[in-house]
């Protein structure tokens, strides 16, 4: 179990031409929290993530993970401990659930093992460890990814973004392309390992329901911006009106549910 | 209720536009077609239908045609050996399924008495084995399959790495992008017909021309189309690899690899079946296997030997086409 790590944004700006995605976002997230970015589609919730991930740099502002600030120097040593869940899984289709976990330990290991198939020991039992702590089977291991359903390819993606024991899981919209049952197991599932194995959880969702469920702290956010930062009881029907523009909670149900 | 769509017109499907490109479609088609002598071209097959159906007499095509089949039929199987030529040839130790024949041949000869020309029949005795010829050509076409896999191997062996670094999520650089892209592209504009004429130049006549002709061909090939497919491999699992920390290797290995690998096996099994087929073609320059000995009889106008190398050619392609069709059926 490692220690969680916190986050800390401060004045993010990010820009993709003219849009600006992210328009000075300053934020911090104590470690060992679970908390949800809520808003519309084009919010910056993915940006926000990506940028936290060191997958978009910043145009101002700066982003600090566990007191070290992400930078080009800092970042792989960063990555290692951030394990990320993407919308669509982030998996390679054709190969195997056990080819796809070692994926995340590779980075670790002497290239030629990682190259020529000789995984080592530890990270061939932590792969089993957690494929079985996300409620698949030993079976699923040897079969290969599309033969999975949608929501057994996300438990895979959880547990692949546990296999370096890492101090931070950034979730981006890990339940979107799910059923809603199966969305309500995948995020209870990834509360319960993230508590479990003390990681600092950032998630983005556009689900109220599911968000007020899952998470201790919820941001919302619109235009790049941040409207609502509080514990999810403390989000009302006026402020989520805020967010998601004119339409009432039951439109923005059904833009969920698409 | 007035419908509108009444007064709407339906999109014309021969536009002023078309009809212009048509008609320089045709011009172009009728000034190379009078360089080319595609007007001779129909004359002459036409007659050669005709005479198949008795409306002409004569047809320069039908003839040459009917000539050559003439001397490639009977194709020939059995091979003769005249036994003085046989070093410690033991006439009573024939090799299996061979007999000895003697084969009477009239020869001119200037009689050095009269230093008159006259007329002898030599007689010799040659070793005849049955189907001796088949499996001379069995062997060179085993030559001309293996040539075939080789050539595929080296190509493979070179165009995988220059399809990596070709490929512009996997290349360390983007000039050593454009330097792979470079090399693909030379590779592949020399037909390995071309190169086979330096090679064998270069290491003599032989298998080893013609197995790095195929290969410097196939390599070009090969790099084009696994850089091409590995650059249009889905991003998702890539963009993950890349927030693990993944390098280029491991991205490749981990989140590409995997999407690629039945393209690969088909553009691998392709270009097999390619050489196979181009091996008798180079071998026509003398780059070894049954292109060689074709050339080599076709020379010596022994065109029942040609028949047999045709029949020959015919078999292995025929076959070959039917198991990369079932292999490829099978594996994608």
């Amino acid at each position: 179990m490692s220690a969680p790590a916190d986050v800390r944004l401060d004045g993010v700006t990010v820009g993709f031409g003219d849009f600006r995605a992210l328009d000075g976002v300053t934020l911090e997230i104590p470690a060992g929290q679970i908390c949800v970015i809520l808003g519309p589609s084009g919010a910056g919730k993915s940006t926000l993530l990506r940028t936290v991930s060191g997958l978009v740099s910043p145009d101002r502002g700066s982003v600090a993970i566990g007191g070290t600030t992400l930078d080009r120097r800092s970042l792989p040593g960063l990555r290692a401990r951030i394990g990320m869940i993407h919308q669509h899984f982030g998996l390679a289709q054709r190969a195997s659930v056990a080819t796809n976990m070692i994926a995340a330990a590779a980075p670790a290991m002497p290239l030629w093992r990682a190259l020529l198939g000789f995984y080592p020991a530890a990270d061939r039992r932590r792969a089993c460890a957690l494929i079985e702590a996300v409620g698949l089977q030993e079976e699923h291991l040897a079969r290969r990814v599309d033969r999975l359903s949608g929501g057994q390819q996300q438990r895979v993606g959880i547990a692949r973004a546990f296999m370096r024991d890492p101090a931070l899981i950034l979730a981006d919209e890990p339940v979107a392309s799910l059923d809603p049952r199966s969305a309500g197991e995948i995020l209870d599932l990834l509360r319960d390992q993230a508590r479990m194995r003390g990681a600092t959880v950032l998630c983005s969702l556009h689900q109220l329901d599911l968000a007020r469920s899952f998470a201790d702290r919820i941001i919302a956010m619109r235009d790049g911006r941040i409207l609502f930062d509080g514990p999810p009881d403390r989000l009302d029907a006026w402020q989520v009106a805020q967010v998601y523009g004119r339409a009432a909670p039951e439109q923005v149900m059904l833009e969920a549910a698409e | 209720m007035t419908i509108a769509a009444e007064q709407w017109t339906f999109p014309r499907v021969y536009g002023g536009r078309g009809i212009a490109i048509l008609i320089a479609a045709l011009l172009v088609l009728w000034v190379t077609g009078q360089r080319v002598e595609m007007g001779r071209m129909a004359t002459l097959t036409g007659e050669a239908v005709m005479v198949q159906l008795g409306l002409v007499e004569r047809s320069q095509v039908a003839d040459g045609l009917g000539k050559l089949m003439g001397q490639l039929v009977p194709i020939q199987l059995s091979d003769q050996r005249d036994v003085t030529r046989i070093e410690g040839f033991d006439p009573d130790r024939l090799p299996l399924f061979s007999h000895l024949e003697t084969v009477a041949t009239k020869v001119e000869r200037l009689d050095p008495q009269s230093m008159r020309r006259e007329q002898v029949i030599e007689r010799a005795t040659v070793l005849v084995r049955p189907l001796g010829y088949l499996g001379h050509v069995a062997i060179k076409m085993l030559e001309t399959l293996e040539i075939a896999l080789w050539g595929t191997v080296i190509a493979v062996l070179i165009g995988l790495p220059l399809g990596l670094l070709g490929a512009r999520n996997i290349t360390p650089h983007p000039a050593v992008r454009v330097a792979a892209r470079s090399i693909i592209g030379l590779l592949r504009a020399i037909p390995d017909r071309i190169s086979a004429l330096f090679l064998v130049v270069a290491y003599g006549f032989g298998p080893i021309a013609g197995v790095l002709a195929l290969a410097l061909y196939g390599a070009g090939f090969l790099g084009k189309f696994y850089a091409e497919d590995m650059e249009s491999a889905d991003p998702k699992p890539q963009e993950a690899m890349t927030a693990m920390g993944a390098g280029r290797l491991l991205l490749w290995r981990f989140a590409v690899l995997p999407q690629v690998v039945p393209q690969f096996i088909a553009y691998t099994l392709y270009i097999l079946d390619r050489n196979v087929r181009m091996a008798t073609v180079i071998g026509l320059v003398g780059a070894g296997g049954i292109g060689q000995e074709l050339k080599g009889r076709y020379d010596m106008y022994e065109y029942g030997h040609v028949g047999t190398i045709l029949v020959a050619i015919l078999i292995v392609v025929l076959l070959l086409d039917h198991g990369s069709a079932r292999l490829r059926h099978r594996w994608l």
